[in-house]
């Protein structure tokens, strides 16, 4: 797996769990959310993996005892997961979210703007699509319309602060 | 008309940069073919049977003179020579390479267009009433609100990966022309009883495999409330959407399977939820794009033209042709055209370079340099002085823009079905130009009157069949093109969808059972009923009988030769 | 072009002889296996008369696609002229083979003449 940054490749800390014994033994669990209601807390802070149809209430019980989400991405084509995270900052959370599967290089700036903060590749994407091709990828739109998404103000604001300041 | 500032610029050339560097990333293997598919289609590029083919937005079907101008030059010089209009207001290149495309996309960045969200599973362009500001039946124009959506809209982070197609219309006249009982958001724009503005919200109205009419989920959003309302529908269908089946994946689907009630109040909630003033657009914002279209400085001229009256007697075709292609204008000495691009025997929506050189000429000699086009596949020239309509037809005539047909038997809308697309099961095009041609003749039309034939080459509507007052839909039966008919649908206020008359027929037998069933029109006609409402009054019963005659006279025919 | 849009697998018996269609990727016209590469005429594209060339065909197509030189390579069922030219058996396909029923100024049939 490749994990992806804003500011390029990191590391990976987590490990996916598929029982309650490898939850206690792994320094940094990446608990299922069918299995974190089932155990006993982990090391905590611990990463939870939601499928993108989760209930925000059910993932948002987690909240305090985790410091990542990973919301999977069946295919890239699947843009549930876009919604889901727009959720979830709604609903407070502060920790690493995390984009987890097929994703292109393309949709890289929408998972951020939507509050992703990192995209887990499987390897036979990354090698198509390198890093690289992610960072500029990113880049390549440097406005948007829709206030409430991404970094930097949203070109209506841009307009009402330049009229605003003509008006001065 | 809007006209783009620094930021709708630089979005618009940033965008033809992105797609510039992803077909170079296609090419270099970076992104695989169904990698691409979704990303080119977003960006108005489809893959069809012969060819590459280019959907052009053009917003709510307000275009320019130049604009026009710059579509000639596309045709010709990465083109064959021609352009389509769709029925989504839209312009499409059949023959366009791939490597040519970003040239095209600098081209039209020239001229403040692009083809963005023409296609692919996002939100596509917005459509209105092509009448928009000028309709005397208009209460409010809703090209400000087809704008602010259009932005709003375009590369939106999270809804550019839904499950399906999404299409939003929005009308402020009485009469429905852009259908928005048909699509997937319909937007009215209202006043409540204190007269504020706002919206009445249809959701989930939509042809295709299974038509549906829209239902109100909210009598009244107040105007600034827009954007945060709609962003609750798009997030409510991007969750729950079904990707399951993609015949299943429009929000109709959804509003079917879980209820009206229930997804409004799934609306509601994410509504009640989401932080609105931060989404939606300020006020000075709303009016910035408002003043945009305020009327134009119109010429104080008497309600009607001596000079256009004294024409008209002296020459039949005007007359004919204002009687039926004019449309009341609300400016008193002003008129607005419907023109007609289904000459009998021409592929419906089609529009040579030339033509569209000579038109946007007319345009800016005689409409303010402003065209519309329709979702009928036709044009508008919304700003006419009556004095001028004279000077006008002789223009439109010299260049076979004149046909007064506008509405009439022979005014079809086709899909480019089978000739052209890649999901076609049947070919359309052919059959809107036999049926043409058999109801040719001039008095005839103007007899049988208000007539909307739609037709369809596959299961997708594209033809919006089902709410042609005739609908024809082809379909593959044994490995042979078949098409089967329906009457009865309505695309405006009284929308409704039309009722199956029988079984299929074959492709060269579709102009005679239109004729029976003109026939059987004029036979239970009273008054001056137009076609549907005498279908409403009757109900399909008489048609079905004289279809199903027609049906067996044929196989008897076919028995007998063989 | 959508799998499940291929018309030559509607055609009923037979599937053979066959050529093999194609969209170039940079020109987005239809190209036809030929004996070595693609050609644009359907005259020249390669016949295949039994399963194992068929097979072979289909694997060289795909090959091309994923070479990104094609998209979308599929095996269409034929017949042949008296003059030994396949012509598609089902009509979208002599669609593709010829070019616009409506613009027969159009499309392969205007390059390289009627086919058949």
């Amino acid at each position: 797996m490749t994990i992806i940054s804003a500011e390029g490749e990191r590391p990976n800390a987590y490990t996916i769990v598929e029982t309650a014994d490898e939850a206690k033994s792994a320094s940094k669990p990446l608990v299922p959310l069918a299995l974190a209601s089932e155990i006993e807390v982990p090391a905590i802070p611990y990463g939870l993996l939601v499928p993108n149809d989760a209930p925000v209430d059910e993932i948002a019980q987690h909240f305090s005892s985790v410091d990542l989400i990973a919301v999977t991405f069946p295919a890239f084509a699947d843009g549930r997961g876009f919604s889901l995270a727009k959720r979830l900052r709604r609903e407070g959370f502060e920790g690493t979210l995390r984009a987890s599967g097929p994703l292109i290089a393309d949709q890289f700036a929408d998972a951020l703007a939507c509050g992703f903060d990192e995209v887990d590749l499987p390897d036979t994407m990354a090698n198509r699509q390198p890093v690289q091709q992610w960072l500029e990828m990113k880049d390549s739109m440097t406005v948007h319309y829709q206030t409430g998404f991404g970094e930097g103000q949203s070109i209506l604001q841009q307009r009402l602060a330049a009229r605003k300041e003509a008006a001065q | 008309m809007y006209r783009y500032d620094e930021f709708d610029e630089r979005f618009v050339r940033e965008r033809v940069d992105q797609f510039r560097t992803q077909i170079a990333r296609r090419l270099d293997g970076s992104l695989s073919e169904d990698e691409f598919k979704p990303l080119r289609l977003k960006n108005g590029l489809y893959l069809q049977l012969h060819a590459y083919m280019l959907r052009i937005a053009v917003p709510y079907g307000t275009m320019s003179g130049r604009q026009l101008r710059q579509l000639a030059k596309i045709a010709r010089e990465y083109d064959k020579g021609y352009g389509h209009f769709t029925t989504r207001q839209n312009l499409q290149f059949n023959w366009p390479k791939l490597k040519d495309i970003p040239a095209i996309l600098d081209l039209l960045a020239d001229v403040e267009m692009h083809a963005i969200q023409t296609s692919g599973n996002c939100i596509r362009n917005t459509t209105a009433d092509q009448f928009s500001g000028v309709a005397a039946d208009e209460s409010e124009d809703p090209r400000p609100t087809a704008e602010l959506l259009r932005q709003w809209s375009s590369q939106h982070p999270e809804f550019v990966w839904l499950p399906r197609k999404f299409k939003i219309a929005v009308t402020g006249a009485e009469h429905d022309r852009a259908a928005i009982k048909v699509h997937d958001i319909g937007l009215k724009l209202k006043r409540n009883e204190a007269g504020e503005p706002g919206y009445e919200i249809s959701v989930g109205g939509g042809l295709g495999r299974t038509p549906m009419i829209g239902k109100v989920i909210r009598e009244f959003l107040p105007k600034d409330e827009l954007l945060a309302y709609v962003e609750a529908i798009m997030r409510v269908y991007n969750a729950e959407g079904r990707r399951d089946n993609k015949f299943k994946a429009r929000v109709k689907i959804l509003v079917h399977e879980t209820g009206a009630e229930e997804f409004t109040r799934r609306v509601e909630d994410e509504y009640a939820k989401l932080d609105g003033p931060t989404i939606n657009a300020p006020q000075e914002e709303i009016e910035r794009i408002a003043a945009y279209f305020a009327a134009p400085d119109y010429e104080d001229l008497p309600a009607e033209s001596v000079t256009l009256d004294s024409a008209r007697r002296e020459d039949a075709g005007l007359d004919r042709f204002v009687e039926q292609n004019g449309f009341a204008h609300k400016q008193p000495g002003y008129i607005a055209f419907t023109v007609s691009l289904k000459p009998v025997g021409g592929v419906p929506g089609d529009m040579s370079a030339d033509q569209m050189d000579a038109f946007a000429d007319i345009a800016e000699k005689y409409s303010l340099g402003e065209l519309r086009v329709t979702h009928s596949q036709n044009l508008v020239l919304p700003y006419v002085k009556k004095d001028d309509v004279p000077a006008l037809y002789t223009e439109l005539k010299a260049h076979g823009l004149a046909t007064a047909n506008a509405g009439l038997v022979t005014d079809i809308i086709a899909c480019p079905g089978l000739d052209y697309c890649a999901l076609a099961t049947a070919k359309s095009i052919p059959i809107a130009q036999e049926i043409a041609k058999t109801f040719a003749d001039d008095a005839r039309q103007k007899e049988i009157g208000e007539l909307p034939i739609k037709i369809s080459g596959c299961i997708n509507a594209c033809g919006h069949h089902h709410v042609g007052a005739i609908g024809i839909l082809g379909l593959e039966k044994g490995g042979r093109e078949n098409y089967q008919i329906t009457i009865g649908g309505d695309a405006t206020e009284h929308a409704s969808l039309g009722e199956r008359l029988g079984p299929g027929i074959d492709g060269e037998d579709v102009p005679g059972a239109i004729e029976a069933i003109v026939e059987t029109y004029l036979g239970e006609k009273q008054g001056s009923e137009s076609f549907i409402e005498t279908v409403r009054r009757v109900g399909a019963d008489p048609f079905k009988t004289r279809f199903a005659s027609f049906v067996e006279e044929r196989s008897k025919a076919l028995e007998a030769a063989e | 072009m959508a799998k499940d849009h291929r018309a030559g697998s509607k055609v009923k018996g037979d599937k053979l002889p066959a050529i093999l269609m194609a969209s170039d990727l940079l020109e987005g016209d239809t190209v036809f296996l030929f004996k070595d590469g693609w050609t644009r005429d359907s005259r020249e594209a390669r016949i295949a008369y039994d399963q194992e060339t068929a097979d072979a065909m289909e694997a060289e197509g795909k090959g091309a696609a994923a070479a990104n030189a094609v998209v979308d390579p599929y095996l269409v069922p034929v017949e042949l002229t008296e003059d030994g030219h396949p012509v598609a058996r089902h009509f979208r396909d002599v669609m593709r083979q010829k070019g616009p029923s409506v613009h027969l100024d159009m499309g392969k049939q205007a390059d390289f003449g009627p086919i058949a």
